[in-house]
């Protein structure tokens, strides 16, 4: 039979990565039995409902069909971008699930390394597809956004929500995994903070300062991939005792659905992420003049909610039931991910495809991306939580958000009407 | 004897007994309380008694609780001095000079009387009032500034009441502290949940202040205008006073242990557990002493740039260091004694508190009333006083995590506010004459927009 599942090894029975129980949370049960005949014909429905109908985001599966529809026969362009960022959330959820399935099969080593890798799955296929088309500022603004909204957003109304609910009780986590992650996190932050300073501080003509940041950002991309394989040795290997949450009741030991489907399924997602991931990038402009609100709004607030949708939703329930070291484990661990892993590999992707993408996020984002790893890792240093401490990462996040919401970014084809107004009065007084 | 004639006195004040609240008042004060009382002195009684009226006994026992209450009364007389000062047309100076020494136990009554109203309303609302007129003075001035369209006082001086109660009164508190209880076997503790949820706070603030700094130099290559800026300001003071509005629930509401004085030291000090004024006395003291720092406030503003011209200090000295350490000396005073006591919780209590006050309650306030005038105030304070803002909130987030504390902490903030203090005592701006109403400086030669 194809389902022949094996067990996986010894030690890690009761140890489940963070990752994996938290998905189990969004995915429903199957007890379907359709009484049709053909084993055959049954798997394959057990399958697909297995995979399509296994999770509560399935209501957004029809905006995959649509956005294509809506791309063939040429319905507005803002429709294309809408349709596509809805039908990305539940695919990146079904992704994650299916890795973590696959994750049965390999043994747990491999499966972290799998969950590390594909983890973010979407935010690199958007980075790599926006490199393509060599709009250097969507990658940039994308993965920026992913990274506040995973330290602010997710990680703020998930112990704004535990804080709520266990108001009586004392809720702690453990403090050295957070730790670990907010060292990394400040490693990247020096990573950007160089390339910055270099272009206020060097003199010299604009060409040699562009060529040494770009060197020095290639430089700094392979420290980052360094640190970050060292990174998943500890995780994985030498320190995992910080990592394997302490949960004790029965999980499924059991993958649902077999290694070869699964990784058919994998593929077959993956293929639809590109596609949206395609009509989100062509589109990205399309949309922000027809709603009126800037490129860099929607890329750095907009984009990654979506993403993260299913992530934030399990990060907020494992809080509610005072599991905090899980929730902290998804949102430190997805914005680690990214800045360690995912920016260097854009960085160094770029390198290859020829664009010349750097690590100097300009000022107000670097200062967003500076202060929020600085009230993160200031936030989560001491191992207890409050509801206090979810609001003020909320509001910071809420902040940040008006301010990309009122930057027109002169990125953008848009013509800005606020300097319009200014200049007759100079050109009348020079006339 | 005194307490008869307390006794006296509340029944003749609120004309039925009424049932204070000194039971449901429990034995944890709140810091501030504790610390504005050690500046207080007992009245003494002996020659009220004398006089046989009792109407006019009850009246004068009033005025002697309230004025001569403290041991900063003696300043008092500088009040009816500045405005014979202003009357007479004496020299500007000397109005400035002399309507900050009134101003300083002016600020000191003020929370007195607010602390004897919150004996009649409970501990919640006391809280409350408390949180809201404990920094009576710096919102008064501020009003007042923004009137007369001086933004760049505005910020200035809320910014030098920030930097104050973090490194001027927590240095010193923390240092002395340090060095009077340096014999100790184990090290000062104190409770670090509280200053963790303050140093948050403050983050959140440096934050939001940040951000319009970065937005001004980001977009100034493009000629971008204020205006994306001021909306930032006016959105993120909301947010700021919905932080504010959250922290008062929390510390009055559900998390109020992590906020009170610890119990031992309560029964020694010579505080009442009863009011030693009446409601509507408190009342009325209250309200005349805010027409008094209001009269001195106008002053003040008004007076401060011919000050600055006739001492040869920049306006931004003056709204940085000085007025901050006027209005602050009550508590300054109240905090260095409580760590001499080795009661550190009420020390931190204080300094930090009222920092968090100032800058989530004070500052957004005062964006949304220059909003409600029509003033074009933001929160952009600029490149050197948003930085040392920073640094000064990190250095005190850094100093105060790990809940223990000697003078080398105290030593090193101090410090830092020395340092501060000469960086702007040395910059003699050009902002002092003319551009106080803008504080925009030109980032980048070719800006289009100039003020």
């Amino acid at each position: 039979m194809e389902d022949d599942i094996e067990k996986e090894g010894e030690g890690s029975g009761k140890n489940k990565n963070m990752k994996m129980m938290m998905k189990s949370e969004i995915i429903e049960g199957d007890n379907g039995n359709f009484g049709i005949r053909g084993q055959w014909l049954r798997k394959i429905m057990g399958n697909l409902q297995e995979v399509i109908f296994g999770t509560k985001l399935a209501v957004l599966f029809p905006a995959v069909p649509l956005a294509v529809a809506a791309d063939t026969y040429h319905f507005g362009r803002a429709w294309i971008f809408a349709l596509s960022l809805l039908g990305l959330a539940p695919l990146a959820e079904r992704v994650s699930f299916l890795t973590e399935q696959i994750a049965y099969y390999t043994g747990p080593t491999v499966g972290g390394l799998l969950n590390a890798t594909c983890g973010n799955a979407t935010e690199m296929i958007i980075a790599l597809l926006a490199l393509r088309k060599n709009k250097i500022n969507v990658v940039k603004f994308s993965l920026l956004g992913s990274i506040l909204s995973n330290l602010l957003l997710v990680l703020g109304s998930s112990l704004l929500c535990g804080g709520l609910a266990n108001l009586k009780k004392e809720q702690r986590y453990d403090r050295k995994q957070a730790d670990v992650n907010s060292l990394l996190l400040l490693l990247g932050l020096l990573c950007h903070l160089l390339p910055l300073i270099f272009k206020y501080a060097l003199t010299g003509d604009h060409y040699s300062v562009a060529t040494s940041t770009l060197q020095l950002s290639r430089a700094s991309s392979i420290v980052m991939l360094l640190a970050y394989v060292a990174y998943i040795f500890f995780q994985l290997k030498t320190h995992r005792q910080l990592y394997d949450s302490q949960e004790e009741d029965d999980e499924e030991e059991k993958a649902a659905i077999g290694f070869w489907v699964a990784f058919t399924w994998l593929v077959g997602m993956t293929l639809l992420i590109s596609l949206l991931s395609e009509y989100v990038v062509g589109t990205i402009e399309a949309a922000s003049e027809s709603w009126g609100i800037s490129v860099s709004f929607i890329s750095i607030i907009l984009l990654p909610i979506v993403g993260n949708a299913a992530e934030h939703a399990g990060s907020i329930i494992f809080a509610f039931k005072n599991k905090l070291d899980i929730s902290l484990g998804v949102a430190m661990g997805s914005a680690t991910q990214i800045s360690m892993f995912v920016v260097p590999l854009s960085v160094i992707v770029a390198w290859i495809m020829g664009v010349k993408m750097d690590l100097d996020f300009n000022l107000l984002e670097t200062g967003c991306l500076a202060l929020t790893i600085l009230v993160t890792a200031f936030t989560l240093q001491d191992g207890t939580s409050h509801y206090m401490k979810g609001v003020v990462l909320f509001l910071c996040y809420i902040v940040i958000a008006a301010c990309f919401f009122v930057h027109k970014a002169p990125l953008s084809n848009q013509i800005l009407g606020e300097n319009v107004r200014f200049q007759p009065t100079k050109d009348a007084m020079a006339t | 004897m005194a307490s008869n004639h307390q006794e006296a006195l509340l029944m003749a004040e609120n004309g039925n007994i009424k049932e204070l609240n000194g039971k449901e008042i429990t034995r944890r004060r709140s810091a501030r309380k504790m610390s504005s009382t050690s500046l207080r002195k007992k009245s003494d009684m002996r020659l009220i008694s004398k006089v046989r009226c009792a109407l006019l006994r009850n009246f004068l026992a009033n005025l002697q609780e309230v004025i001569l209450g403290t041991k900063l009364s003696v300043l008092f007389p500088a009040i009816p001095l500045a405005i014979a000062a202003d009357c007479y047309g004496f020299g500007r100076p000397w109005i400035f000079a002399l309507s900050l020494l009134g101003l300083t136990p002016l600020a000191e009554r003020i929370s007195f009387v607010t602390e004897q109203i919150a004996y009649y309303t409970g501990p919640t609302v006391g809280g409350l009032l408390n949180a809201t007129c404990g920094n009576a003075t710096e919102l008064i001035i501020a009003i007042f500034a923004l009137n007369s369209n001086k933004i760049a006082v505005v910020k200035y001086s809320l910014l030098g009441s920030i930097l104050s109660n973090l490194l001027l009164v927590l240095g010193t508190s923390l240092f002395c502290g340090g060095i009077a209880n340096i014999s100790l076997p184990q090290p000062q503790k104190y409770d670090r949940r509280q200053a963790d949820v303050n140093s948050l706070m403050l983050l959140l603030a440096l934050l939001c202040h940040m951000l319009p700094m970065l937005f001004r130099y980001a977009t100034s290559s493009t000629g971008l205008v204020a205006d994306p800026s001021l909306e930032l300001s006016r959105a993120s003071s909301i947010v700021m006073l919905i932080a504010y509005f959250a922290y008062l629930v929390f510390q009055l509401w559900t998390h109020r242990q992590l906020f009170e004085a610890p119990d031992e030291d309560v029964n020694d000090d010579s505080v009442s557990e009863e009011a030693v004024i009446g409601l509507w006395s408190g009342f009325s003291w209250m309200a005349g002493m805010t027409v008094f720092i209001a009269l001195l406030s106008e002053y003040v503003v008004e007076t401060i740039e011919d000050a600055s011209d006739s001492w040869g200090l920049s306006v931004s000295f003056l709204s940085i260091i000085l007025l901050p350490i006027v209005g602050n000396a009550a508590e300054h005073a109240g905090a260095i004694i409580f760590a001499f006591k080795n009661n550190l919780d009420i020390s931190l209590g204080v300094a930090l508190g009222s920092a968090t006050q100032i800058s989530l309650f004070v500052v957004p306030l005062c964006v949304i009333i220059s909003w409600i005038m029509g003033n074009k105030m933001d929160l952009n304070f600029n490149p050197v006083e948003t930085g040392s803002l920073a640094l000064a909130i990190i250095a005190t987030a850094f100093t105060l995590q790990d809940g223990t504390s000697h003078y080398m902490k105290g030593f090193i903030l101090l410090l830092c506010y020395v340092v501060i203090g000469a960086c702007f005592f040395v910059q003699r701006t050009p902002f002092n004459q003319a551009h106080l109403h803008d504080m925009m400086p030109n980032p980048a030669p070719n800006a289009i927009f100039k003020a």
